[in-house]
């Protein structure tokens, strides 16, 4: 079953074409990865299926619902949930309570004002600490987490608004080896277990050959080359523009 | 909960206060319990959202024209005016507010300000119902309430109650919701919440309580004046807040206490208030950035410790 769909999809800042005619599928279950060189407009065309920016043209459809152009907000109550690149999560506030924000959100119940936050979504807050392997942080104050933690930290925020589809930005930028291997198996393992549908960008060749199933290759805006990473590893136009030093 | 001793401490203390302090500083004892009120419903939207209301002294204002209105010219209960100018107070803050979460930073504060002003001109000049810059005159509280001793008890209820209403809502998820848009509202929005919608909320609460605490000014100074409405007093709460502390729900109130006890005192023997108040705003900024309260919760744990964390706030930038 497709889960997504992206039609014709262009995206232009001033006179920079940051997406052009971009056109791509996915399927429920599937993990897969946008690779390109820096400023091949991922992060852009993330922006544009989570409503960030607005499209000049082109439509996206969720389960067969256009949601073109909709905001962020019910974006994310679809079951579309993001990790951005540069970790942005609630500096001042723990790690706990960051996670239960995004809990609470996803149950729909920011609106109470009268049961007091700390009495709710306990288990569900524990079992995702724990998941995201935070567990000695959980009263840290998020600002003062290790990078590779906010990055952790970041990936269960996304995962706090139980998404069907969820985009990774770079999910292991700044992260050590081991701790790349670590995040992107618990990626893996959320594929596999949950089914979650997952796509996520990725500057080192090793992760995205590793753990993506499907690749598509952005060159300045547009889609030169997609199929399963065997394919786009022998594919000319990509090896050339991307791969060109590694092949 | 040991750590909430020392409210019943205080709570305790405020309640033997009239009877072993002079007249005078019952008077005074009032002043700050209403300030402090309107003070902690203008730190809902300055501490818990992130943003500068410079224009709350309107819906103080507009409080405080409800009941005194309702008193001189019905004869309701006090009780009942009280809980219109709640209302009243929250209806101007949902119009105006709706235009003011559309914005944020200096642009909130500015626009605040500006409907905060508009609203001071129409009640300065609007003679035949406001009193125009006249004010209202002969307020009279209810016969039970004209003792201070009665009307400090009964002022001391009513702010309780407010202040355990926004307390409960600061703990609530839609506080914990608050501080997430104070922190990153662009995240808070990525996780499904329309930042706006809550915003406006949060801005309708403010300005109910802020109501709340302008009604109670009326009867007890027995007449009022556009004064209330006008940018001064829109500044009354900040100072107070900057003094006490942001970043604790108290914090405002140590504010009042302090700001309403030097005004007394220091007015009583010199002209100079601005200046005064003015060094003592230098001197929190540049040496005590958290207020008194923020000091005191570095200094000793047991002033609701853990909230310390929130005095380290932060933004965050996402690659566009």
């Amino acid at each position: 079953m497709v889960i997504l769909k992206v039609e014709h999809l262009f995206k232009a800042f001033g006179g920079l074409q940051a997406t052009s005619d971009v056109n791509f599928e996915m399927k429920s279950g599937e993990i897969s990865a946008i690779i390109g060189p820096n400023g091949a407009g991922k992060s852009t065309l993330f922006n544009l299926l989570t409503g960030y920016h607005r499209v000049d043209a082109g439509s996206v459809f969720f389960r067969e619902k256009n949601i073109t152009n909709w905001p962020p907000y019910k974006i994310a109550r679809l079951g579309i949930a993001r990790a951005f690149q540069i970790s942005n999560i609630y500096l001042a506030l723990t790690t706990y309570e960051n996670i239960r924000q995004a809990i609470l959100a996803q149950q729909r119940k920011t609106l109470n004002i009268f049961k007091p936050a700390a009495q709710m979504a306990k288990k569900e807050t524990r079992d995702l600490i724990e998941i995201a392997g935070l567990s000695q942080h959980a009263n840290t104050v998020a600002g003062n987490l290790s990078q590779g933690d906010k990055k952790r930290l970041e990936l269960a925020i996304a995962l706090g608004c139980k998404p069907e589809l969820l985009f990774l930005d770079e999910p292991t930028a700044g992260m050590s080896k081991d701790e790349t291997h670590e995040t992107m198996s618990l990626v893996q393992r959320l594929n596999r277990e949950m089914g979650l549908t997952i796509l996520f960008t990725e500057h080192d060749m090793s992760v995205v050959f590793g753990y993506a199933k499907h690749l598509t290759v952005l060159h300045q805006g547009a889609i030169i080359a997609e199929g399963s990473p065997e394919s786009v590893r022998s594919n000319e136009a990509a090896q050339k523009i991307y791969l060109g030093e590694e092949a | 909960m040991y750590r909430y001793g020392w409210l019943g401490v205080i709570f305790a203390a405020t309640l033997v206060l009239p009877q072993i302090i002079g007249e005078y500083w019952v008077h005074i004892a009032v002043e700050i319990l209403i300030m402090g009120l309107f003070a902690v419903s203008f730190n809902m939207i300055f501490g818990y959202m992130g943003q500068l209301s410079f224009g709350h002294a309107a819906y103080f204002g507009v409080g405080a024209y409800a009941t005194g209105l309702l008193l001189v010219k019905t004869s309701v209960p006090l009780p009942f005016c009280l809980l219109i100018s709640m209302v009243t107070a929250g209806v101007f803050a949902l119009v105006i507010g709706y235009f003011c979460v559309r914005l944020t930073g200096i642009y909130f504060a500015i626009l605040t300000m500006a409907f905060g002003q508009l609203l001071y001109y129409i009640i300065f000049q609007w003679y035949s119902f406001t009193g125009g810059d006249d004010g209202l005159q002969g307020i009279v509280p209810p016969d039970w309430l004209i003792n201070v001793k009665v009307y400090y008890y009964f002022t001391l209820f009513i702010v309780i109650a407010g202040l355990a209403i926004m307390w409960r809502i600061s703990e609530s998820p839609f506080g914990y919701t608050m501080r997430s848009i104070r922190e990153n509202a662009e995240r808070t929005r990525f996780i499904g919440i329309h930042v706006r919608k809550y915003m406006l909320i949060n801005f309708v609460i403010a300005g109910m309580f802020a109501g709340l605490a302008g009604g109670l000014l009326g009867p007890f100074n027995r007449s009022i004046a556009p004064d209330l409405c006008n940018w001064h007093q829109s500044g009354i709460p900040v100072f107070m807040t900057v003094i006490g502390g942001p970043l604790g729900f108290f914090g405002p109130i140590i504010g009042s206490v302090i700001y309403t006890f030097l005004f007394a005192f220091v007015t009583g023997f010199t002209e100079y208030w601005p200046l005064t108040i003015g060094l003592i705003i230098i001197a929190v900024v540049l040496f005590v950035p958290g207020g008194v309260l923020g000091l005191a919760q570095t200094k000793f744990k047991a002033f609701g410790a853990g909230k310390i964390a929130e005095s380290e706030r932060g933004s965050t930038e996402t690659e566009i």
